[in-house]
């Protein structure tokens, strides 16, 4: 057999540590470039609580990912360029996977105020959104269900989400948190009607006191 | 290698500051390294971050550069911000470019893939530059990267940076068991290190130049004692960061602090000095230690 001289061996051994790092990289989901500057916060895909409006965002975030280290339920993401372009290592929640659970450790680590210290009842992460058509309690006369899951699982159930007469829930829009809690658990993908699709989404919304949310902001998506 | 016993070679090698350096190194890497782990794991969450932000427990340090950068595209002072830059600001304005060469985890994998090429042969690990460029370039790319990020509005550094994409891809990796396609930045820096020692550190680093500039006037320096000097050059060629001791340059705003040069000095006329002025000064000043600070003449003999 012929021995290989001391630069092949080195080409061998870089070549394949890059071919390595290449292959473990997966591309399969590249954005346009065009997108590459737009915001990927969309449906259920939110900033973590207390944080700036959408525009400030990124110019604020360090991209430490201190808040995604803190947070107990590992509900923090983080976009890498491929899927969010200039917002590349910010953080973000996509509640259908994990929900945020409102334990407010991720808003007093940030160090540049791109997430601002808050209390639990002032998060406005978004806004719950019923698609009355999906949901089980709503088309109470074909399914005969009289669901209450996501009133149950509301951290605000009374405030945020009520149910009226007929036992069918509907959202406050001033108290909602946007945490996810109900989408997550809502059982309506169960239905076989639905497809999968769940009765509740989550609309991103901007961050502000209760007082000041607009109904307009959180109403135009 | 011949008629030393190991022993031997890690007592002599126990002395040398590089030892110690990339031992730094190397536990820094660990913590960066390892720290999402742990906290995927157990949920140990007393150190958060890595280095655009580092927390440890209520000890918040903020990278000076992307500290500033998010300043200026946010147009707004946020005290944290500010307070955690204090620590490494305090630093470079004392030691010059430390972080770089005792802590960066990109300094730590050159050093690393450095000491394999060099186990491989002694050539390769001191191996000569194949391009060089003006070295007033860095400051270049830091204007040109301040100068981006303000136009575009986003800041620039902080989702680029080589060593917060270290800690950013072993995050990654620990939460969600993926490598991002950044990590091409950070085999691209090392990749050039095989054409010049640390090519992106003596040329592009913007974070670099804020270092070294903050350190401008630093109090950490090489002395260089031309009476020593036998004119080997041995500290040239060592110099990771293509500057020659041999001609006074250790003193210069370029110069990291990495002690190679000392290390090697066969006669001991570089040295690790506190307080010293400058290359300007420096013979003024040697004649003025002789006479006012004799205690000082005493450790440089
Ligand atoms: S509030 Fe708690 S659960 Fe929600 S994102 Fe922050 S750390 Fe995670
Ligand atoms: S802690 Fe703040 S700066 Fe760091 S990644 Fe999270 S939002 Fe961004
Ligand atoms: S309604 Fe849903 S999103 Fe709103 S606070 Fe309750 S659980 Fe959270
Ligand atoms: S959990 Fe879903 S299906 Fe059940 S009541 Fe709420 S929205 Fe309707
Ligand atoms: S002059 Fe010496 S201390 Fe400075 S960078 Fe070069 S080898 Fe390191």
């Amino acid at each position: 057999m012929r021995k290989f001289t001391r630069r092949e061996a080195i080409k061998v051994t870089l070549g394949s540590f890059l071919a390595g790092i290449f292959s473990s990289c997966d591309l399969s989901d590249l954005k346009n470039p065009k997108t590459m500057i737009k915001t990927p916060i969309k449906t259920n895909i939110l900033r973590p609580p207390g944080a700036v409006p959408e525009e400030e965002f990124a110019k604020k975030c360090i991209r430490c990912g201190r808040c995604g280290e803190v947070c107990p339920y590992h509900c923090i993401k983080y976009f890498d360029v491929k899927s969010g372009g200039v917002f590349s290592g910010t953080p973000y929640i996509n509640v259908m996977e994990v929900p945020c659970y409102l334990c407010m450790k991720c808003v007093y680590v940030c160090p540049t105020g791109a997430l601002v210290p808050c209390d639990k009842d002032e998060v406005r992460m978004g806004v719950a959104v019923i698609n009355r058509e999906a949901c089980v309690s709503w088309q109470q006369e074909k399914t005969g269900l009289m669901c209450k899951t996501c009133f149950n699982v509301c951290p605000f159930a009374g405030i945020a989400i009520k149910i009226d007469h007929d036992f069918r829930p509907y959202i406050v829009e001033e108290y909602c948190t946007g945490c996810g809690i109900c989408a997550y658990s809502c059982i309506a993908d169960q239905y076989p009607e639905n497809n999968g699709k769940k009765a509740i989404t989550i609309e991103p919304v901007k961050w502000k006191k209760i007082k000041k949310v607009k109904l307009e902001d959180i109403k135009k998506s | 290698m011949k008629g030393k016993s190991f022993l031997e070679k890690i007592r002599s090698s126990l002395g040398k500051i590089n030892t110690w350096r990339f031992f730094i190194l190397f536990s820094a890497f660990v913590v960066i390294i390892g720290n999402p782990f742990v906290n995927y794991k157990w949920d140990i969450n007393f150190i958060q971050g890595w280095f655009q932000s580092f927390g440890i427990g209520n000890l918040w340090i903020v990278s000076p550069l992307e500290g500033l950068e998010t300043i200026l595209t946010a147009k707004f002072l946020y005290t944290a911000t500010i307070v955690g830059m204090v620590v490494p600001v305090l630093l470079a304005f004392l030691l010059g470019r430390v972080f770089c060469s005792w802590l960066c985890p990109i300094e730590f994998l050159s050093n690393l893939t450095d000491r394999v090429l060099g186990f491989l042969s002694k050539k390769l690990r001191y191996r000569k530059d194949l391009i060089t460029l003006p070295r007033r370039i860095i400051w270049f790319v830091l204007i040109t990267e301040l100068l981006i990020t303000l136009i575009i509005g986003y800041p620039m550094f902080v989702w680029w940076s080589p060593p917060g994409l270290v800690g950013r891809e072993a995050m990654f990796y620990a939460f969600y068991k993926v490598i991002t396609i950044e990590i091409v930045i950070v085999v691209a820096v090392l990749f050039f290190n095989l054409l010049t020692r640390r090519f992106f550190c003596r040329y592009f680093c913007p974070l670099g130049a804020t270092l070294a500039l903050i350190g401008k006037k630093r109090q950490l320096v090489i002395k260089y004692d031309k009476d020593k000097c036998i004119n080997c050059k041995a500290c040239d060629t060592k110099c990771p960061m293509g500057i020659k001791p041999s001609i006074g340059e250790s003193q210069s705003v370029y110069c990291w602090n990495c002690a190679e040069c000392v290390d090697t000095c066969p006669t001991k006329a570089l040295s690790f000095t506190w307080n010293d002025d400058g290359i300007i000064k420096l013979k003024v000043h040697n004649s003025l230690t002789s006479m006012k600070n004799t205690d000082k003449l005493i450790t440089t003999k």
